[in-house]
């Protein structure tokens, strides 16, 4: 019984002396202002340097620090005891900027600093090269710009005023010239030169070296040109082809326009009727073809690149293949055959020439018919249920020539 | 057997049906799976939600630099991403989830937020914070429009540090920032990021020439001292919906009529958040408004305007959103001369349990700070529900109000302790009894009681000189289930505050209404 009630006084009076001091402490605690020296001097590190923040509490108490840099804001712990010690981490060590920090406890903040991270030149350098527009244009006044970006091995942007050597090859000239960085970055615009072609650039800072680019300098726009044209005959047989050649397309500085530039033909014939045709250039010449008329003709010919250029006009003749064919009435006039249509040896037409009647009646067109010839001849039937029998007049056209047939009589 | 024979036939088929339904139920989901993400529109990014969740105030210094002169369209596009980049980035810190990071920063920068976030997420750290005001300048823009280089100086920014629920420190941070960004796939990424000390401008809010001005303790109007004699008003059939479809200006213009021949001097009226456009606000609500004060000030009434009527969120991403429907609302009655103050939010402290009472205060703190910004010529003060909040902020406000429904035989007493702490203009910004004896209160007050309670209050109030604004102008037939809840007896009791009852016949009260 004895030894219970010594045990039970002996806990009370230890459970009251533990919570007199630990109330004692809190209050100190409370009543004391917590004061703070910073005891790291350093203000300026540079990137892959650790970074220790020491600081020195008049008292003991849990303080942390709360960091906030370029990417965002950390909390860093720390032990108990009155000095703080913080190691800061070392992707937060490693970017480059301001860093400023709070040292907390207890939600009050106790101390308030600013270091500056800056990069690390003795690292190697990195590159990264933007350059832009891919193509310009020949002439000397269209331009590319290369922005060179060099960063820390920490990809830390260097800092302003650091050299870049910037270089570009184009046919036989190489340029080189070195910018001072500023805004993270140097940047320079290559203006192209009078010739087209392809323009190789390349950038270095320190020791390293930036991989190949290249932009493509595309000629100006080509200058007026001439057209010629090819054909085998000049016989308006509707079945040969002629073709329009353009000359060498250039520039004003004499490049050559890159092929595929669209070369528009156009032709007015007599009646002022436009025909077109196109052709696409390969080595700067386009060619363009068309069948030849099954008349006699005159063409004027020009050609356009649209909106950028013009050639000059050629005229073309035609002449006709035949003056005359033969015309035979049978069957009580119903049935027509045209022909045999020579050509101008005396050949047979090749199969495939237009020929057209026309059948009136009274004074009034009722029909038109129209069939191309096979071995040179052209038969034409007007059948007895749609022509009743009566005088008709039948007008013929083949190859530009017309004949007409007054009074037919169809029984 | 017979039976038997049926029934396992039956099972068979029936089983053989479900297997078959379960089949194609399990291909079908499969192949929704398959076909998810690869609608072709979602590639280019064009069908991207563009609905605006981040809208700090952002001002750009000038878009002159060396490389190309800068687009308009461009400009919208990278304030858009560069906002974008922040809001995302605040996410990422508060949840420690990397989501969305990839289509604001380059594969190289999201790199070392993936380390930083990663840190934080170790350490169960959350950092909520926001962005209030940024100043752009355009350092460099390159020739094909695909980089920029931009400098964000006097950066303001607002952080609370979390370790698990338990907030360690809050901080208002003001930064520099250079910035590079490039064009990938449709988005403007922030390449660097480096926090610099560029120059510092120092921002003071404009020099207070005030319409409204507070001179040791008392509060002044156009250098008259001003004694508020108030009443909280809502028309009488559309009670906390003011400015919604049934808005008449001519039943206002009576009311106030009312109002001013019974010897008042003030309103207090609401403006609802939601109904107002949040962060958009209506061009019609703010004409209606407009109209309501341009009526109050021919009829010498003066406006205690309540903002955030209904508002409840606080969350620090949330912050921009209402910086710019206080903005809009506020600056388009800053030379107004019917405004005495700018009430902040009724009640507040009635969040502070749900919410987190650092997560309100906090709201407030940066909210006084920002309607002093748009408006210096009028007062601001925050309508807290109880004597005891009433300190809280009373640093930042200009005039403390607080309501006070408690017992009146307590209430000099609680005044008097308030006033003894608090140095500014304390305004009872409501008060009142519900006349509700009835069905759902068979032991409620009459209106005999409710002139009674009247009486003798205005003759505390003219004992120590209180400013007044009372609970309310009418009986309302209908109160809105947000305001009190569903239950019958409360709405019932919300419903007999007024002064005028249903019929628009005065109650007793009203003899009492300013003495």
């Amino acid at each position: 019984m004895k030894l219970r009630k010594k045990h039970i006084i002996l806990l009370l009076l230890g459970s009251l002396i533990c919570v007199i001091s630990i109330a004692f402490t809190t209050v100190l605690q409370k009543t004391d202002e917590v004061s703070v020296v910073l005891l790291t001097k350093e203000k300026v590190f540079e990137a892959e340097n650790p970074i220790v923040l020491d600081f020195k509490l008049n008292i003991s108490a849990k303080t942390q620090l709360f960091v906030h840099s370029s990417f965002g804001s950390n909390v860093i712990g720390s032990d108990v005891g009155n000095t703080a010690h913080f190691i800061i981490p070392e992707f937060i060590a490693n970017k480059k900027g301001v860093l400023s920090y709070i040292l907390f406890g207890e939600s009050v903040s106790l101390y308030e600093g600013k270091i500056h991270i800056i990069p690390n030149t003795k690292t190697k350098v990195c590159i990264e090269t933007y350059i832009g527009p891919p193509s310009i244009i020949a002439g000397g006044w269209d331009y590319t710009m290369q922005v060179v970006i060099p960063t820390d091995a920490y990809d830390n942007p260097l800092p302003d005023s650091t050299d870049i050597l910037i270089k570009h090859q184009f046919l036989d000239i190489e340029k080189e010239r070195i910018l001072k960085s500023k805004d993270m970055m140097g940047w320079a615009n290559i203006f192209s030169y009078a010739q087209s072609g392809r323009m190789a650039l390349f950038s270095k800072v320190e020791k390293t070296v930036s991989k190949e680019t290249s932009i493509e300098v595309f000629p100006w726009l080509p200058k007026d040109f001439k057209i010629s044209s090819n054909r085998k005959h000049s016989y308006a047989d509707g079945n040969q082809v002629t073709e329009f050649i353009t000359s060498v397309l250039k520039d004003e500085y004499g490049n050559v326009v890159s092929d595929g530039s669209l070369v528009e033909f156009i032709i007015k014939d007599t009646k002022g009727v436009l025909l077109h045709t196109q052709g696409s250039t390969i080595n700067g010449r386009a060619i363009a073809k068309i069948l030849h008329p099954d008349h006699k003709e005159t063409w004027q010919v020009s050609a356009y690149v649209q909106g950028m250029a013009a050639s000059d006009t050629i005229t073309l003749d035609y002449t006709p293949v035949i003056d005359d064919f033969e015309v035979e009435f049978n069957q009580s006039n119903r049935k027509i055959k045209v022909g045999p249509l020579v050509s101008f040896m005396g050949q047979l037409i090749p199969d495939g020439a237009i020929v057209k009647i026309d059948i009136f009646k009274g004074n009034k067109k009722i029909d038109t018919k129209v069939t191309t010839s096979s071995e040179g001849i052209v038969r034409f039937l007007l059948p007895e249920g749609f022509y009743v029998s009566g005088n008709y007049d039948i007008q013929i056209k083949a190859l530009g020539i017309q004949k007409e047939f007054k009074n037919i009589i169809l029984k | 057997m017979g039976w038997n024979r049926n029934i396992y036939r039956s099972l068979i088929i029936i089983s053989f049906i479900g297997i078959i339904i379960l089949m194609l139920f399990g291909i079908s989901q499969t192949l929704s799976y398959l076909n998810t993400g690869a609608d072709r529109s979602s590639m280019l990014h064009l069908a991207l939600q563009k609905e605006q969740v981040y809208l700090p105030k952002v001002k750009w210094e000038d878009t002159i630099n060396p490389g190309r002169p800068m687009e308009k369209q461009t400009l919208l596009e990278i304030e858009q991403d560069y906002l974008n980049a922040w809001y995302i980035r605040n996410v990422a810190y508060q949840t420690n989830k990397t989501q969305g990071i990839d289509d604001y920063y380059t594969e190289s920068a999201r790199k070392h937020l993936a380390k930083s976030i990663g840190y934080n997420k170790k350490k169960n750290i959350a950092i909520h914070s926001t962005t209030t005001t940024h100043n752009i300048a355009l350092d460099f823009y390159s020739a094909d429009g695909q980089l920029a280089v931009i400098t964000d100086t006097n950066v303001k920014e607002y952080k609370r540090v979390y370790h698990s629920k338990e907030m360690l420190l809050e901080t208002h941070l003001k930064s520099d920032y250079q910035i590079m960004l490039l064009l990938e796939d449709g988005f403007w990424r922030i390449r660097h990021i480096v926090k610099e000390k560029k120059y510092n401008i120092s921002d003071s809010i404009a020099k207070r020439n005030g319409i409204v001005k507070v001179i040791d303790g008392k509060i002044f109007i156009e250098d008259k001292e001003y004694q508020i004699k108030g009443i909280n008003y809502y028309p009488q059939k559309t009670p906390w919906d003011m400015f919604g479809d049934k808005f008449d200006i001519d039943v206002i213009a009576k009311d106030f009529d009312i109002i001013t021949n019974a010897g008042l001097n003030t309103i207090r009226i609401f403006v609802p958040y939601e109904g107002f456009g949040k962060a958009e606000v209506k061009t019609e609500k703010l004409e209606k408004l407009r109209e309501v004060l341009d009526v109050a000030e021919t009829k010498s009434l003066k406006v205690i305007v309540t903002l955030f009527d209904f508002y409840g969120d606080y969350s620090v991403l949330d912050w921009t959103l209402t910086h710019r429907h206080a903005e809009q609302i506020v600056s388009a009655f800053t030379d107004h001369n019917a405004i005495l103050a700018w009430d902040i939010k009724n009640e507040p402290n009635l969040d502070f349990d749900t919410r987190g009472k650092e997560k309100v205060l906090a709201w407030l703190k940066e909210m006084i700070h920002q309607i002093k910004q748009f408006d210096p010529n009028h007062l601001v003060t925050i309508g807290w529900s109880d004597t005891k909040s009433a300190s809280l902020l009373q640093n930042e406000v200009d005039i403390i109000s607080f309501h006070y429904y408690l017992d009146i035989n307590t209430f000099s007493e609680a005044y008097t302790m308030m006033n003894t702490k608090i140095k500014k203009p304390i305004v009872l910004q409501e008060f009142g009894l519900s006349s509700n004896r009835g069905f759902w209160s068979p032991f409620g007050p009459s209106e005999k009681e409710q002139a009674n309670y009247y009486k003798q209050f205005q003759q505390i109030i003219r004992q120590q000189n209180i400013h007044y604004v009372s609970w309310t102008l009418y009986d309302f037939e209908e109160v809105p289930s947000t305001v009190v809840g569903k239950l019958p007896w409360r709405k019932h009791k919300q419903k007999h505050f007024g002064f005028i009852d249903r019929d628009g016949n005065k109650k007793q009260a009203f003899e009492y209404i300013n003495k």
